[in-house]
């Protein structure tokens, strides 16, 4: 956790959550865990604000609480998921590409309200689709089918909920909840669940468990309602989305290098292995050329299936790798490697674009041959020795390599040293990660600087368009109607446009550098993996 | 007295003649011991006499060996060429005739020979005047100068080897070549991709050999100086140190060189587009490390940004 990642989470909690939200995490981040008290204590918010504020966090997974050695109930934030708030857009946006319309609500509803009930979320879709395609009725079990295809997809999982034990017969209350879901339920449907009708449920029986909710029969006194799913939650399960990032990461590059079949046998892989591999796993489990084969949506001819296995095999990004010869040969996905390697095509592009193609050579020089003196990097590169010199010491201050010495003699005379270049990928991943993080403060810093100076303008804008449309709800003349426009000059009208031009740009370049940090990060989760 | 001093002369020539058959017998050289064991009748005077007289007039050369001092017949060439030179100047001619093509500096030189700086500097322009020797400047030391003979070519170090004329680094001539070789891989790569072919076979017709790659430039007529494959698998190198190409090590048949493995080149597709961070301002920002909120330098005032922003 650095100083950039806590300013970047101040940022976006503050974004996402209002002003106090982000002064309760901000807290948490910079004393670790605390209790309820001293967070209120310190923050100066009253009891009731900080309150919320924390169950806000804890509904978006930033906050977790616990009990700690004394028995108190602590509470601790996390930077990473804190993170992934930046990462939010590019969620929807990929169920958008896979479920269409119909589940990129459904993923924005989830992510909007942290944890929700599945009745919920298919109501609130119906209504936000309703308003969209105007009286174009829409079958309503389709979203109840698409938010199933996302669950048995396990982009959405259940959250842990009570179990029925201790609801009313442990006579205890605890200081935290026990809360659980077994790991067959996180992706199970329960039957009741998604109906959209209400359940009256009488008063008495106060039980918040699912099961007494639904074992109880009808109730009699319309008092509540209580929709039939209760207490099974509802959450987009990152990970999985992350596994599909990185899987496109890993399709796009061998398309890249290779060609479209290539890429789309990757693909075929990768979609068998998904329930059969762990995320965080060096390598797929071996898949056989014939379930390959079989697996494979455009038929492709066993011939030229072969020869692009061998391909991909010949291929020096070593992504695919052979594992045995048994059912017409064994296949895996090295999923280390290939996320180094994509890691290192990201790192590459960085000093291609910041530094030119001849700092460009010197730095893949170094990659392939680690250890080189200036001497050396000369030849290999071919660039004369001043320029060299002068490309290698500004990577060098710029931390994209290193140095190591090596001493002839034990006093470290310069004149009998060594002097070898190399390049430290790890380091560098750190070193470009923060440097993500800090553009990406940059660019928020900049958005609310420029929302801040039109504040007048989208505030007047505003202000007109609520006019106009309660005017026009009431049946006002046209002549009228366009008086109210009239009130915003051309040059105001003009500045609007800009500005939101202004922060298009700005907002899209936030995704693209998230990119980077998923990228970086994967490499540096899969290296922290592999050391362990 | 005179009688006897006649009668010495023409024996002092046979004498002579005799030494000068001895070292052409032995181009190696020939030890002072040697001699004395060849010509038995001959007094260690007279021997010493007759040596130093074929010395002083060039004929043979006094040379050291690993042990001991021999002596050994003069290259007749060279004779000539020096002639009416002095002594010193033959010094300094041998001495630079010592060091091969690798040449040898001026400070050097006169360690060896012992001569004043000014002597010798005339010396040496005396020599280099008359087309016997000429001055190299090397590459690594770009001041000092190194004396060879003038029909040598200068050794691949002293002049760093194809790519430098006159001492400097010819860049744009490596560029060029450089862009000229990946433009043939690329064509190699496009003229296969156009046939229907399959995708291995695709693959393995678009590796090129750095022989067709050294036929092509040569046929360009793009370099003056004769490359050899040597060169152009250096420049291929760089090709792939700047990702373009690939590189891949074949076994036996199938490949037009007749050597068991040979290297083979492909022109391929970088694996990635240029990442998501290097497409906003801060990627490239040469102040990135000053700024801060506050600043002189900060992203609500960064003139980068609003450049970028209004595009």
């Amino acid at each position: 956790m650095s100083s950039l990642q806590l300013k970047l989470v101040s940022l976006l909690v503050q974004e996402h959550f209002g002003d106090v939200v982000e002064k309760i995490c901000t807290h948490l981040l910079k004393n670790g865990s605390n209790n309820f008290r001293s967070v209120v204590s310190t923050v100066k918010e009253k009891p009731e604000q900080v309150k919320k504020a924390l169950c806000v966090l804890i509904q978006h997974n930033i906050v977790k609480y616990g009990l700690n050695k004394r028995g108190m109930v602590e509470y601790t934030a996390d930077v990473e998921k804190a993170l992934l708030l930046v990462r939010y857009p590019r969620y929807i946006y990929s169920a958008k590409t896979l479920y269409g319309d119909i589940g990129e609500l459904i993923v924005e509803e989830v992510l909007h309200h942290g944890e929700i009930l599945m009745s919920n979320v298919v109501e609130k879709v119906k209504v936000r689709l309703k308003e969209a395609m105007e009286g174009n009725q829409l079958e309503p079990s389709a979203i109840k089918d698409k938010f199933i295809d996302l669950v048995n997809t396990h982009f959405l999982q259940r959250l842990p909920s009570w179990s029925a034990e201790d609801d009313e017969e442990s006579k205890v209350i605890p200081l935290i909840p026990h809360l659980s879901v077994s790991d067959a339920d996180l992706y199970r449907i329960p039957e009741t669940a998604g109906v959209t009708g209400k359940r009256k449920r009488p008063l008495n029986d106060g039980g918040r468990s699912s099961k007494r909710a639904r074992s109880s029969s009808v109730g009699s006194e319309p008092d509540q309602e209580v929709p039939l799913d209760d207490g099974i939650y509802w959450k987009v399960n990152f990970e999985r989305f992350h596994r599909y990032f990185r899987d496109q990461d890993i399709i796009s590059a061998i398309t890249q290098r290779i060609d479209k079949s290539a890429g789309d046998v990757v693909a075929t892989m990768l979609r068998m292995s998904e329930l059969t591999t762990d995320f965080m796993a060096r390598e797929t489990k071996p898949l056989s050329f014939h379930d390959i084969a079989r697996q494979m949506p455009k038929k492709l001819e066993n011939r030229q299936l072969e020869q692009y296995m061998k391909l991909l095999l010949d291929d020096q990004t070593m992504i695919v790798k052979k594992y045995g010869d048994a059912g017409g040969g064994m296949y895996e996905i090295d999923l280390e490697q290939a996320s180094r390697v994509i890691c290192t095509a990201n790192i590459e592009s960085v000093v291609q674009e910041r530094f030119g193609s001849k700092s460009f050579r010197i730095f893949k020089t170094l990659l392939k041959k680690k250890y080189l003196e200036q001497k050396q990097i000369e030849n290999f590169a071919l660039i004369p020795a001043k320029e060299a010199k002068e490309l290698v010491y500004q990577m060098f201050a710029e931390n994209f390599i290193t140095v190591q010495e090596i001493p002839r003699t034990p006093d470290h005379a310069p004149s009998r040293t060594f002097y070898l270049f190399t390049v430290e990928l790890g380091q560098v991943t750190f070193m470009l990660a923060e440097r993500c993080y800090k553009s990406l403060i940059n660019l928020m810093t900049r958005r609310h600087f420029e929302s801040a100076e039109n504040k007048r303008l989208i505030e007047k804008e505003q202000k007109v368009e609520a006019i106009t449309a309660s005017m026009q709800g009431s049946g006002a003349e046209p002549a009228q109607l366009e008086e109210i426009e009239k009130t915003m000059t051309q040059l105001e009208k003009e500045q609007l446009q800009k500005y939101k031009g202004r922060i298009a740009k700005l907002e899209q370049s936030e995704l693209q550098t998230d990119k980077t940090v998923f990228v970086l990060n994967s490499f540096i989760l899969q290296e922290a993996e592999g050391r362990l | 007295m005179s009688a006897e001093e006649k009668q010495e002369a023409p024996d002092a020539m046979n004498l002579e003649e005799r030494i000068l058959e001895l070292c052409k017998q032995n181009p190696d050289g020939i030890a002072d011991s040697t001699l004395q064991k060849e010509l038995p009748n001959v007094d260690t005077r007279q021997r010493v006499s007759a040596v130093n007289r074929l010395l002083s007039s060039g004929k043979i050369d006094l040379v050291k060996t690993s042990n001991e001092l021999v002596y050994r017949l003069k290259d007749p060439g060279v004779v000539s060429k020096i002639k009416g030179a002095d002594n010193q100047e033959r010094l300094v001619y041998q001495i630079i005739e010592q060091s091969g093509n690798k040449g040898i500096w001026t400070r050097d030189i006169r360690l060896k020979s012992n001569l004043q700086l000014t002597q010798l500097n005339k010396i040496l322009k005396n020599l280099e005047s008359r087309k016997l020797i000429k001055a190299v400047k090397s590459v690594g030391a770009a001041r000092k100068k190194a004396y060879m003979l003038f029909n040598l070519t200068p050794d691949p170090s002293v002049t760093g080897g194809t790519w430098y004329s006159d001492q400097e680094f010819e860049s744009e001539f490596v560029e060029v070549l450089n862009q000229q070789c990946f433009k043939f891989l690329q064509q190699k790569v496009e003229s296969v991709s156009a046939l229907q072919l399959d995708p291995l076979l695709k693959r393995n017709r678009s590796f090129v050999s750095p022989e067709e790659v050294w036929k092509f430039i040569t046929e360009l007529r793009i370099s003056k100086v004769d490359l050899s494959v040597d060169d152009i698998n250096t420049i291929l190198n760089t090709l792939i140190y700047d990702g373009k190409v690939e590189m891949t090590i074949s076994a036996g048949a199938g490949t037009s060189s007749s050597d068991s493995s040979s290297k083979l080149y492909r022109a391929i597709q970088p694996l990635t587009q240029p990442t998501g961070l290097m497409r906003s301002p801060c990627g490239v920002c040469p102040v990135f490390n000053q700024c801060y909120e506050g600043g002189a330098i900060s992203p609500s005032t960064c003139i980068y940004m609003k450049e970028w922003m209004d595009y």
